[in-house]
């Protein structure tokens, strides 16, 4: 198989704006494209480049949800755009979380700040067989309660009982306090770890957050007694290619946008830097 | 692979009987004194080549090529890539490890498979300068044809044709094997338990120490025959089109592991120097293990502040303290 560089033509379906600089774009392409939980895809702008971003829900037939910072050059050329206008996306690439250590399984994702976005993806490929996952407990830090994404749709999830949720943030700004207002802890996202409730032996852990997270996570996990095959977590690095050419992601020799971007935890402390 | 002794007038008819297959390209010593591989005529020597400044990969990998092309209100559109065949005069050995090398790592990138096809290499034997530092290879490299030592061997059908309708400057009535090594072997194979070494090194002075001097220029890698990492870039034109090309980048450059938001994963020269290091003598993804390093030495010659990779290995290994 060989491979070109040739993007798809796609339309910014409907832009979620709930979350300032964190938008929710749908895109919507002329054939189907199957970007699996935790794969990505590169979106492209002419003129000013591309950036790989995960889908942040399941990618249903042509139309693709994905939670978008911004952050560069090219973010900011999409927040310029509208719904109705044209954008390019190659892909999918790199290989996702995998859903078969899950089944049958209790599964314990833990997200910081935009870290929510792939694993809401893979959250909501739980749900679609909730039947065939144990619990799901989701632990989500951020900086503050106004940048939590999803936070209607994860309460209510926590509402109808379907996942155990624990929110934390860096800061607080919703003071005073108000009956009615947001409630959560304050701390880092590690620390809602400690008297956690879970059984090690039969729970499948998957987390994605900024470099520090990895750093005080992964081992704790392992530490807790999660088999290090069962950690999953997914590594932001700069792709450009895609497809293992351009070594920009490498890291400790692992080409993390063909080999990864999710590892185990058993495969990260083989890969020097990674974590 | 069987040989034939060639009379003179050969290497003048098979440069002849070349150039109606495709464009000719030869390295030519400028009036400079650099070494140049570019457009030659039929005029071309085979006997006298050197290893030119920058290596082949510049026609494989052109240092910046479109990846497709977006005119205004129109569809994306495919890069258009020449269908002539090129015909590389005079390569070296160590160049053509590179190519094999490079053959590997964009095994299924269409741009590259396209120029590749349309690629005519013409091997010679060369002359080892005091800079090259060749590994041994357990088996010869790509090429359509090479010439050594009065001899000329066949590589592929093409070559094999080629020979065919030059028979008659050939003595058919013997076959000589190709010689075993056709570089100079000058350097030891990198030791086997060199993954440890280097992982065990991260926290030594010695990339420090070196790196302190390295000026991130990065004429190390451009001048590399097996370093190909690219940037993406767009251009766009006045008629509001747009291309978006892959341009020659560099892993001693600052911004080559860095992201959104401002996290640099290589932010200091020791780890980037490191970075090179691993990529010539452990490769990256499915070539982990194989030497990339051809030992050619254009990086010692083309490095202002005497940064030497394969002293490195030395230390690392260490041969040399």
């Amino acid at each position: 198989m060989t491979v070109d560089f040739m993007p798809l033509s796609a339309k910014i379906e409907t832009i979620d704006r709930t979350v300032e600089d964190n938008h929710v774009f749908t895109f919507r392409l002329g054939r189907p494209l199957p970007v699996a939980p935790g794969q990505f895809i590169e979106v492209s702008l002419a003129g000013l480049g591309a950036f790989p971003v995960t889908a942040c829900g399941m990618v249903s037939d042509t139309a693709i949800p994905s939670c978008i910072r911004r952050a560069g050059r090219v973010t900011e050329g999409l927040y310029q755009l509208r719904v109705g206008d044209t954008v390019g996306v190659r892909g999918p690439f790199g290989n996702g979380f995998p859903l078969e250590h899950f089944w049958g399984k209790d599964a314990l994702l833990i997200a910081g700040g935009l870290g929510m976005a792939p694993l809401r993806g893979l959250l909501h490929a739980l749900l679609e067989r909730r039947d065939e996952a144990g619990e799901i407990v989701l632990l989500y830090g951020s900086r503050e309660p106004e940048t939590l994404l999803f936070r209607d749709e994860l309460e209510s999830f926590e509402r109808q009982g379907l996942i155990r949720l624990d929110f934390t943030v860096d800061f607080v700004s919703e003071v005073p306090w108000t009956p009615g207002s947001f409630v959560c802890k304050v701390g880092m996202v590690n620390e809602l770890l400690q008297g956690l409730r879970i059984d090690p032996t039969r729970t499948v852990a998957a987390v994605c957050g900024p470099p520090a997270l990895y750093g005080c996570v992964l081992e704790e996990l392992a530490s807790l007694g999660i088999p290090p095959e069962r950690i999953f977590a997914t590594l932001e690095r700069r792709m450009k290619c895609g497809v293992g050419e351009c070594c920009h992601c490498v890291t400790g020799g692992t080409f993390i946008c063909r080999q990864g971007p999710v590892f185990s935890l058993a495969e990260l402390r083989n890969i020097e830097g990674a974590i | 692979m069987a040989g034939h002794t060639y009379r003179k007038g050969f290497e003048k008819a098979l440069v002849e009987h070349l150039h109606r297959d495709g464009q000719l390209w030869g390295v030519a010593v400028d009036d400079d004194g650099v070494a140049r591989l570019r457009p030659a005529t039929t005029a071309f020597e085979l006997g006298s080549t050197k290893l030119p400044l920058i290596p082949p990969k510049k026609i494989l990998l052109p240092p910046r090529e479109a990846m497709w092309h977006l005119p205004p209100d129109g569809a994306y559109r495919e890069p258009e890539i020449q269908n002539d065949k090129t015909v590389l005069l005079g390569i070296l050995p160590c160049d053509l490890y590179a190519l094999w090398y490079l053959d590997r790592v964009f095994a299924e990138d269409s741009s590259y498979l396209k120029r590749r096809q349309k690629l005519v290499l013409v091997g010679t034997m060369c002359q080892p300068s005091e800079q090259c530092f060749c590994p041994p290879h357990a088996s010869p490299p790509p090429f359509d044809l090479f010439l050594a030592e009065g001899c000329v061997w066949a590589g592929s059908s093409l070559g094999q044709s080629c020979l065919a309708d030059l028979a008659d400057h050939l003595d058919m009535s013997e076959s000589r094997p190709l010689p075993a090594e056709l570089t100079a072997g000058k350097s030891d194979a990198a030791p086997e338990d060199l993954e440890r070494l280097f992982l065990e090194s991260r926290h030594r002075p010695l990339w420090k120490n070196e790196a302190q001097r390295c000026l991130s220029c990065g004429a190390c890698s451009a001048v590399c025959p097996t370093c190909y990492c690219y940037d993406v870039v767009d251009s766009a034109g006045l008629d509001g089109g747009v291309t978006r090309q892959r341009e020659w980048d560099n892993c001693f450059f600052r911004n080559h592991a860095l992201v959104a938001g401002g996290h640099n994963f290589r932010p200091d020269r020791a780890e980037r120097l490191r970075f090179r290091f691993e990529h010539k003598y452990l490769g990256f993804g499915e070539m982990r293990g194989e030497q990339s390093c051809v030992g050619c030495g254009r990086c010692v010659s083309a490095c202002p502040v005497d940064i030497d990779l394969s002293s490195l290995l030395n230390r690392l290994c260490g041969v040399i303290q």
